[in-house]
């Protein structure tokens, strides 16, 4: 069987605050179609290696490639294949629900847009809100349009920051099943948990960053 | 069953409650100042003289200030023709107009009657009589909007060359018209209904427009009726007497409706105020615009979703016209903002003319890029575009870059002169002041918005005041430096080329200072491979002499 690609390179990584490192000397590889979780206690340093890997952080030492490009935030080729769910997502306070998706699905240039945004905004159930300013939406709703703004665009990776906060039950459910399906064609996937049931039908592999708690 | 009965099976007879006697709107005044004054560890006094830096640089500003109204008035005050003079009385009325427009557009965002969320919790609650714990509030928004209006009414009075006494009675004038405004707006919050104040608001501004129009057209001998500036003072007696009729019968209809504005409504206009004066503290006026414009979306709500258009860049921009579309209201200011150049140039100050123009463009454009503010502020929604930022930023001005060039082509007849006895100029040289004008005014609204908060993270500097974090007092000046830089070579009277090279230069800054971000942190990178390759190099040597040793 031949090797899939690698979208993902991450060598000699290390950041610290001060005297505190949170990482160091961390390396990854991700290939297509895997899905990795990253999981460990509050404060391990998910989430800043998150950052660093979506350009949101700088780290102190090491390289990150995507699909073979020096990671950079502000490189349009990198903007294209990666696809990012982080704390930092903000929305247009005066476009809608629906105008969000259609202006990014046309954006990055989707033959049908206005199908791409339908399917999209059913499936993260916010159709009835689709007209609704996102300064309106519940957090559960903007984390559900969060979540849209990503599976809206093509993408070769997938990068989620504990993508089942404020979902319902249900939602994790839908969550679960659709990452498994994004990894089922080719997609490489990283994301932070702290859903064991999310973390176990859809990571191909676990990282867990930090010590445990003595 | 008798009741009695019921009473020996339900068990021992229940204690009464006992009757309490509710605490008086005045006593938990009292508490709650003594709350507020018992926390304090420094009084008036001392923090006085601890900001004495601030105290002695707003003397020096309030002095310049001063110096600055004195010299234009003598300028103003030469003009001696009917129409100048005409010109001259109508501009305290567009003042007038301006100030209750403005007065009924933020006493409507705010209440004007407002609560703190902890009054709202503690003391709304309580059984005590509502009306009595707001009038003081009531009273506060009247006082404010008094101050607020007579400044403007004063300054405008004395900058048009009226006298001493005029303009304090112009000032006067102006202030009771806004806080009858005010008071107005009040009466109409108990009842819960904004529509009549936001219809006047309207018209009002409207009118403050038309006068102003009157004002060119007067001066530029287009209009022919004659206002005389000998009843200046007198007029504006009558129209204070008028705004204080209003007064009166807004405050008294406000106080009798006080008890029934709803918690919610009261609430909500103070975690506004709380809000904006936490981002004016950090001197982060655009902070402060962001809350005032995700509160008015949030009262909106819902809207008529429109499909977009074209793919890739096109999509960026043709979504910003639909927002224009969909909230026009910053068409009617940009609208508004042609009348300054002709106004400027009708009462003779041509020379100030490109940077009252470039001003007040300035401040028309800010709420049209609404969208580049929010690309800008946080790159979580840049990141999902798959451009650079150069591109994101183009797509997002070309909007208000078209409408700004529309701007130029209808001003330049102002700086070819056609109005008033000011300067007149070749019809290239006006072309290209019309252009510069325009292009300053642009130029300095994408510097304000695009404009970071003061990073509290990063190593204070340390200045009299005591440790300041870079960026604090600059951030202030944001967009108006780029007005006045690029506008100065105009009003210094040499050719608008040099001011067009300014704009180039600032641009070429402003469209890539991300990309310069991006350049530096590729730099540091390098340097720091650099260093890795250095302490190699170095852990190398050093293993070599051991292994000779």
């Amino acid at each position: 069987m031949a090797k899939r690609a690698t979208v993902l390179k991450v060598t000699g990584l290390r950041r610290a605050f001060g005297p505190n490192t949170i990482f160091d000397n961390f390396n990854l590889e991700v290939r297509a179609g895997e899905a990795i979780a990253l999981t460990g206690r509050n404060g391990a340093g998910k989430s800043t290696l998150l950052r660093c890997l979506v350009g949101a952080d700088r780290p102190d030492e090491g390289t990150i490639e995507v699909c073979g490009h020096p990671m950079s935030e502000t490189d349009p080729q990198v903007r294209r294949d990666v696809a990012t769910v982080i704390d930092d997502l903000d929305f247009f306070p005066d476009l809608s629900v629906v105008e969000h998706l259609d202006l990014l699905a046309r954006a990055h240039g989707i033959t049908d847009p206005d199908a791409q945004v339908d399917e999209v905004l059913e499936e993260v159930q916010l159709v009835p809100q689709s007209g609704q300013l996102p300064g309106t939406l519940s957090s559960g709703q903007r984390r559900r349009l969060a979540l849209a703004t990503a599976f809206v665009r093509p993408r070769r990776l997938l990068i989620l920051d504990e993508p089942e906060q404020r979902l319902d039950v249900e939602g994790v459910g839908w969550l679960s099943r659709r990452l498994q399906a994004e990894r089922a064609q080719g997609l490489a996937i990283i994301f932070a948990s702290h859903e064991p049931t999310l973390v176990e039908s859809v990571a191909t592999r676990t990282v867990t960053l930090g010590a445990a708690r003595g | 069953m008798s009741v009695s009965d019921v009473d020996e099976l339900d068990g021992p007879e229940q204690p009464e409650p006992p009757v309490l006697t509710p605490a008086s709107t005045r006593e938990l005044r009292g508490l709650m100042k003594d709350w507020r004054r018992g926390r304090a560890t420094r009084n008036l006094g001392q923090a006085l003289s601890d900001a004495y830096v601030a105290v002695i640089a707003a003397l020096m500003i309030g002095a310049m200030t001063v110096n600055v109204i004195l010299k234009a008035q003598r300028v103003v005050a030469s003009c001696s023709t009917a129409s100048c003079l005409s010109a001259r009385a109508l501009l305290p009325w567009a003042a007038v107009l301006a100030a209750v427009a403005t007065a009924l557009a933020v006493a409507r965002l705010f209440g004007p009657v407002l609560a703190s969320a902890a009054e709202g919790f503690w003391l709304l609650d309580a059984p005590i009589s509502r009306s009595k714990l707001l009038r003081g509030r009531l009273v506060a928004a009247l006082a404010v909007a008094f101050v607020g209006g007579a400044l403007i009414g004063g300054l405008v009075a004395l900058l048009t060359g009226s006298a001493g006494l005029e303009s304090a009675v112009w000032a006067v004038a102006t202030g009771l018209s806004a806080a009858a405004a005010v008071a107005a707006a009040a009466a109409q919050q108990g009842r819960e209904r904004h529509r009549l104040s936001r219809v006047a608001s309207f018209v009002f501004g409207l009118l403050g427009v038309v006068a102003l129009l009157g004002v060119v057209g007067v001066a530029a001998d287009r209009l022919t009726f004659s206002l005389t500036t000998d009843l200046g003072t007198e007029i504006g007696a009558a129209v204070a007497a008028f705004a204080v009729l209003v007064l009166l019968i807004g405050g008294l209809l406000a106080v009798s409706r006080l008890a029934s504005i709803r918690r919610t409504r009261l609430v909500s206009g103070g975690s506004l105020v709380r809000g904006i004066s936490g981002a004016f503290f950090a001197l982060d006026i655009g902070l402060a615009r962001d809350i005032v414009v995700q509160r008015r979306t949030m009262e909106i709500g819902h809207v008529k979703p429109r499909r977009g258009h074209g793919e890739g860049l096109q999509a960026l921009t043709w979504r910003e016209w639909q927002r224009l579309r969909r909230f026009p209201q910053p068409l009617v200011g940009w609208a508004g903002t042609l009348v300054v150049p002709y106004a400027s140039e009708a009462l003779g100050l041509s020379a100030v003319t490109p940077v009252f123009g470039a001003l007040a463009l300035f401040g028309a454009i800010v709420p049209m890029l609404n969208g580049l503010r929010v690309l800008t502020r946080t790159g979580g929604l840049a990141r999902c575009l798959p451009f650079s930022m150069s591109q994101i930023k183009m797509a997002m001005v070309t909007a208000p870059a078209i409408l700004a060039g529309v701007w130029a082509v209808l001003v330049a007849p102002a700086f070819v002169g056609v109005v008033g006895d000011g300067v007149h100029r070749p019809f290239g040289t006006a072309a290209l002041m019309a252009v510069a004008t325009a292009g300053a005014g642009l130029l300095a609204a994408i510097r304000w918005t695009q404009a970071k908060g003061v990073d509290f993270s990063k190593p204070m500097v340390s200045t009299q005041a005591g440790a300041v974090p870079p960026g604090l007092v600059t951030n202030l000046f944001r967009g108006f430096d780029v007005c006045l830089l690029a506008t100065a070579p105009m009003l210094l009277g040499f050719s608008p080329l040099w001011s067009l090279a300014i704009e180039a230069i600032t641009a070429l800054v402003l469209f890539n200072s991300f990309d310069a971000d991006s350049m530096r942190a590729r730099q540091q990178d390098a340097q720091r491979q650099l260093d890795l390759q250095k302490r190699e190099r170095e852990s190398q040597a050093t293993n070599a002499k051991q292994r000779k040793r």
